[in-house]
């Protein structure tokens, strides 16, 4: 039996297993009921291309005009990259616009990452390509314009296919690492010619302009399809973590590189702590599981799922960056397809950790599909949905909730489209449409837990917090959520940070800001949108634009409600609120 | 047609047997069903097949899907029978008292160990039935000074075996007399500031704008919201309400949105039966959360059920027949009550556009059953003999007399502490801020304050400080006869039985 093969036979013997458990598992808490309406949205893109466009598919999710909607700029490999403007309302229909704008409509794009580069009003983006990547200088209006020259920044003519992004201490602008999938010009190619990785740091400049310093080469790159800045060890010193695609390198392996703050970067090795773990490595997501303050790494890959948790004493002792994979005792390996008759171990890329159904607890998104047309790994191979439960397991539910298109997914979004609380999923798909799953309830119940989302301000220096921690505290339950840039497959998000809170109908929320001061205990009622800003003694609620009718609707469904005399309401006279108007 | 034939004719609540009994026997003796309201004995619902020594206070649950949605009056007198049945029923461990492995927090939370007692007058359980403590003068009062319960929300000190106030809030029991009324006026109150609230977003994003909105419901003022044309709110300057605008108009404090909320706090506090709606499968993972060997023990129709109770409580009302000198007196106190503005925080009365009390209710959050959820119920407390006493004003309003305004204030200070005398802050309402107490009823619900620890309304009204520090100084001034003549008429504010 060839290596494959066994690789086979064992994944085999494992899903009997998982699966066999799985469906041994209780699940009681609310199943998520999605509703695919890409076109409905204005959404008609697609990412294609040949065999360098096999990866990627990425979408960045930011607010780029200030009105607080998430807006999307989608990969479109050899079709036109393309923005859309959100012009959705609270809990109605999602809506799109699409940016006529040229400078956002550029071909050749793997992914891109939203980020304030320059610490101005306006958040910009990071667009991976295959050759020169760009960054793009937001401003009014969703107006973008090319930057690398003004940054300083050489693009390169790399396949890039990863990013990240954290500021280091005292940096006023961040560092930014570009991960490089195969050389194409190196001879052999593409048979262990993976290309290095690079890190951007900020020059010391006096005039607090923004200019990067020439590219560090991260020396050796193992084809990397994945890189996050993560605080592994809770030292507030980012670590840059990589995942790397078995198919290409030769005797390569996951990677950690310690930078500690501006220093030269240095690979955790074995004698370090750090294991090899070699697999087909697409995609990252970070969360805190236990809210121990330790991240798990969520790593999709061909195969099975892992799921990264650091032992804790050899961590918080010795520095130590020692990992056990949990996913088979979670029951989040996710193998192979959970439906459909094909027994093919599954292909992973996006993952994202986020509370799809409001409870509490983490869930887990993974996009999956096929790379293009490999025999030996599952053609129909839709999209996880692993829920969370409350024995601390994952149990899948992609098919009752409605995901389970049967379309190649590559990069994805989890967001709240239309600001109603529930959790959304755009996915990137390869030589296909968009797929945008609007959540439209439960299937059992119609109305779900308790959330709450989160928006995170600065003055000054990374306005947006990124590398700011989140405790959001409900009773003796603690969550924990980070401000990132960076992970998931060629995809990244930046604006309200979601929180399931179950039966709590509030929260006591803390921040500890990047440069590692913690706020106040701010008070926050649930099922709203908190800001909470730097240095406020207050938070300030923000509510979506309703449609008119929507909100008259809803107001006098509200009314209905509670006075439910409808002869009474009729002759009631209206009150006026007194009310003063200021510039 | 006898008796019971005719309540089960008349009655459209159907009644489920426990989880303990066997389904056959739900299933094959309907009879069973309809027996549960035509049992004079004061346990809950008692399953006409249960023997008649059985010691369980609940033997069938209320179908929550069988509860009509207009229910007529015999109808609801049934449902509201059944409420009361709970209400007196002394639940026992085979009804699934105790919560071995759960604390008393209002958020599921587990116990690290089980509890040595299971019964303790501090972290509790510490009642038999909601009426051990809810019995002055009657059932549904209030509670004097020995029914005192601590309200601690059980995430740190889920065992604590000492009255120090570090460790929970001491309060004393109000009665619930009137409770359909006050959760009908808070729900108009919140929907009218909601209300505004939306109104000034879309002006302030059509005008781009920034308004200054001064809350006000009812003629009660909630301080002002600052309304940016981007659709952010600033909320530092609301007054007396939380941020939500939600009126929260129970519990000393004024921190529980309805009965129904109440209700399943309560039950699961003082005797550590638990609600399928909060503490179920559904949020915890489990239909047995305190491992006591019960699953689903109480279910949303009980909880239906003593909402309907609780929400149909006569309101109190004004002592008549005063011999000559009383009523004199009482006319006199009645213009002081004013003179010295207390009427500025206990309104006479607060205007209610609906008698129609729809359960669930529209301000609920997940773990409370929700409007929406399931279908509505509407009792129309018109229906009932006591509403026929309510006055109306001239838009057809019914006017409530509650003697409050359902608004929180700061009642205490450094130099006036009698009723500083909590150190835990509940629900984000600091420690010397409570709601305005409605006085209807007093006459028959001393001992007063929070704690129940002040015996005479002299000693009551002179504690109070904070905002009201000028009413109670301006009481303190008065003559004698002056404060004989406030007593005279806050003692004609009674409760009585229908």
């Amino acid at each position: 039996m060839n290596f494959l093969g066994r690789i086979l036979l064992f994944f085999c013997a494992l899903s009997q297993t998982a699966l066999a458990e799985n469906v041994q598992t209780e699940f009681h808490a609310d199943i998520p009921r999605y509703t695919e309406q890409a076109l409905k949205a204005n959404l008609d893109h697609e990412y294609t291309g040949p065999w360098e466009y096999f990866v990627g598919g990425g979408v960045a999710t930011l607010d780029c005009n200030q009105d607080r909607m998430p807006d999307v700029f989608i990969a479109g490999g050899e079709n036109p990259s393309a923005l859309y403007i959100n012009t959705s309302h609270k809990g109605s229909d999602i809506s799109f616009t699409q940016s006529s704008q040229t400078s956002v409509a550029m071909k050749n794009v793997i992914g891109a990452y939203p980020i304030n580069l320059d610490n101005d009003a306006w958040l910009d983006l990071v667009v991976l390509r295959v050759g020169e990547n760009k960054l793009l200088k937001g401003g009014p209006d969703c107006q973008f314009s090319l930057a690398n020259e003004r940054f300083g920044f050489d693009g390169g003519r790399a396949w890039s296919t990863a990013f990240a992004a954290s500021f280091e201490d005292n940096q006023s602008f961040p560092t930014l690492a570009i991960g490089n999938y195969v050389d194409r010009s190196a001879p052999g190619s593409p048979w262990g010619t993976c290309d290095d990785n690079q890190l951007l740091r900020p020059s010391d400049t006096s005039n607090n302009a923004l200019v990067y310093e020439p590219a560090f080469a991260l020396s050796p790159g193992y084809c990397a399809l994945s890189m996050l800045f993560t605080d592994w060890n809770k030292t507030g010193k980012d670590a840059l973590r990589i995942t790397n695609d078995r198919h290409y390198y030769r005797d390569g392996e996951e990677q950690m590189w310690r930078l500690d703050n501006g220093k030269f970067p240095r690979l955790y090795s074995k004698a370090d702590g750090w294991q090899p773990l070699i697999i087909w490595g697409m995609g990252i997501a970070e969360g805190d599981l236990n809210a121990d303050g330790y991240p798990e790494y969520v790593l999709t890959s061909m195969g099975d799922t892992k799921i990264q948790s650091v032992d804790t004493i050899q961590a918080s002792e010795e520095n130590r960056p020692a990992y056990e994979d949990i996913a088979y005792e979670l029951g989040a390996t996710a193998h192979r397809p959970y439906t459909g008759e094909q027994s093919k171990p599954s292909t992973g890329w996006h993952a994202q950790l986020a509370d799809v159904n409001n409870d509490s607890l983490l869930d887990l998104y993974i996009a999956k599909g096929n790379v293009e047309q490999m025999e030996d790994f599952a053609q129909y191979d839709p999209d996880n949905l692993l829920l969370g439960n409350h024995d601390g397991k994952f149990v899948e539910h992609g098919h009752t909730a409605g995901i389970d298109a049967d379309r190649r997914g590559r990069g994805a979004s989890v967001s709240d489209f239309n600001a109603d609380g529930l959790l959304d999923i755009l996915v990137v798909n390869r030589s296909a449409p968009v797929s945008l799953f609007r959540h439209t309830g439960y299937q059992q119940n119609p109305l779900g837990g308790n959330w709450l989302a989160i928006e995170l301000s600065q003055p000054g220096v990374n306005p947006s917090a990124v590398g700011a921690k989140i405790a959001i505290k409900t009773g003796n339950k603690t969550q924990t959520r980070r401000v990132q840039i960076g992970g998931g497959h060629a995809s990244g998000q930046l604006g309200f940070i979601h929180v399931g809170l179950g039966v709590a109908e509030r929260a006591s929320v803390r921040v500890q800001w990047p440069d590692g001061q913690w706020s106040p205990a701010y008070r926050v009622f649930a099922n709203n949108f908190a800001l909470l800003k730097r240095g406020s003694e207050h938070i300030s609620y923000w509510y979506p634009p309703e449609q008119v009718n929507a909100q008259a609707q809803s107001q006098a469904q509200t009314q209905a409600q509670s006075q439910a005399n409808a002869q009474s309401q009729a002759n009631a006279p209206a009150q006026s609120p007194v009310r003063s108007q200021e510039k | 047609m006898n008796r019971l034939s005719r309540l089960v004719k008349l009655s459209n609540v159907r009644v489920t047997t426990s989880l303990l009994m066997t389904t056959a026997l739900m299933i094959t003796t309907p009879h069973v069903i309809t027996s549960a309201f035509a049992n004079e004995r004061p346990a809950t619902n008692v399953d006409q097949n249960a023997t008649p020594w059985t010691e369980q206070a609940i033997t069938q649950h209320i179908d929550q899907s069988s509860i009509a949605e207009q229910p007529n009056k015999q109808q609801l007198r049934a449902l509201i029978k059944a409420g009361e049945q709970l209400f007196n029923a002394r639940f026992t461990t085979l009804d699934g008292v105790g919560r071995p492995m759960s604390t008393q927090a209002i958020i599921p939370t587990k116990r690290r160990r089980p509890a040595r007692q299971e019964f303790s007058r501090t972290a509790g359980l510490d009642a038999n039935a909601c009426a051990s403590c809810h019995n002055q003068p009657f059932i549904g009062g209030a509670g004097d000074f020995s029914a005192n319960v601590f309200v601690s929300e059980g995430f740190n000190h889920a065992d604590f075996d000492t009255t120090d106030p570090q460790f929970s809030n001491e309060r004393n029991t109000n009665h619930l007399f009137g409770a359909g009324l006050i959760e009908l006026l808070a729900r108009e109150m919140s929907t009218e500031l909601i209300q505004q609230r939306n109104t000034a977003l879309v002006e302030a994003r059509e005008t781009q704008t920034t308004i200054k909105l001064a809350l006000q419901t009812k003629g009660v003022s909630f301080g002002e919201l600052l309304v940016h044309a981007d659709g952010t709110v600033d909320t530092h300057k609301i007054e007396g309400v939380d941020a939500d605008l939600i009126i929260k108009p129970f519990s000393q404090k004024g921190v529980i949105t309805s009965l129904r909320q109440f209700s399943i706090n309560a039950l699961n506090h003082h005797h550590g039966m638990q609600a399928s709606e909060r503490f179920g499968a559904r949020w915890t993972g489990s239909d047995d959360f305190d491992e006591d060997n019960h699953n689903n023990e109480i279910q949303a129709g009980d909880i239906s059920a003593l909402v309907a109770w609780q929400a149909s409580l006569a309101p109190p009302s004004v002592k008549q027949n005063l011999n000559a000198d009383w009523q004199q007196a009482a006319m006199r106190g009645s213009s002081v009550f004013d003179q010295l503005s207390c009427n500025s925080c206990h309104k006479r009365s607060l205007p209610l556009k609906s008698l129609v009390f729809t359960d669930p209710g529209p301000f609920d959050a997940a773990g409370t059953l929700r409007s929406g959820e399931v279908p509505n119920a509407h009792y129309d407390l018109a229906m009932l003999d006591w509403a026929k006493q309510l006055p109306q004003d001239e838009n057809g309003h019914w006017l409530v007399p509650l003697f409050g305004d359902l608004k929180r204030y700061v009642i205490a200070d450094k130099k006036i502490a009698t009723l500083a005398n909590e150190l835990l802050s509940q629900r984000f309402v600091e420690r010397n801020v409570f709601q305005t107490s409605e006085l209807w009823g007093i006459a028959d619900t001393d001992p007063y304050g929070h704690r129940g620890d002040l015996s005479t309304l002299s000693e009551v009204i002179t504690a109070h400080g904070g905002q009201a520090t000028d009413a109670r100084n301006a009481w303190l001034a008065l003559s004698d006869n002056e404060k004989s003549d406030l007593t005279a008429f806050l003692k004609t504010l009674t409760i009585q039985q229908p």
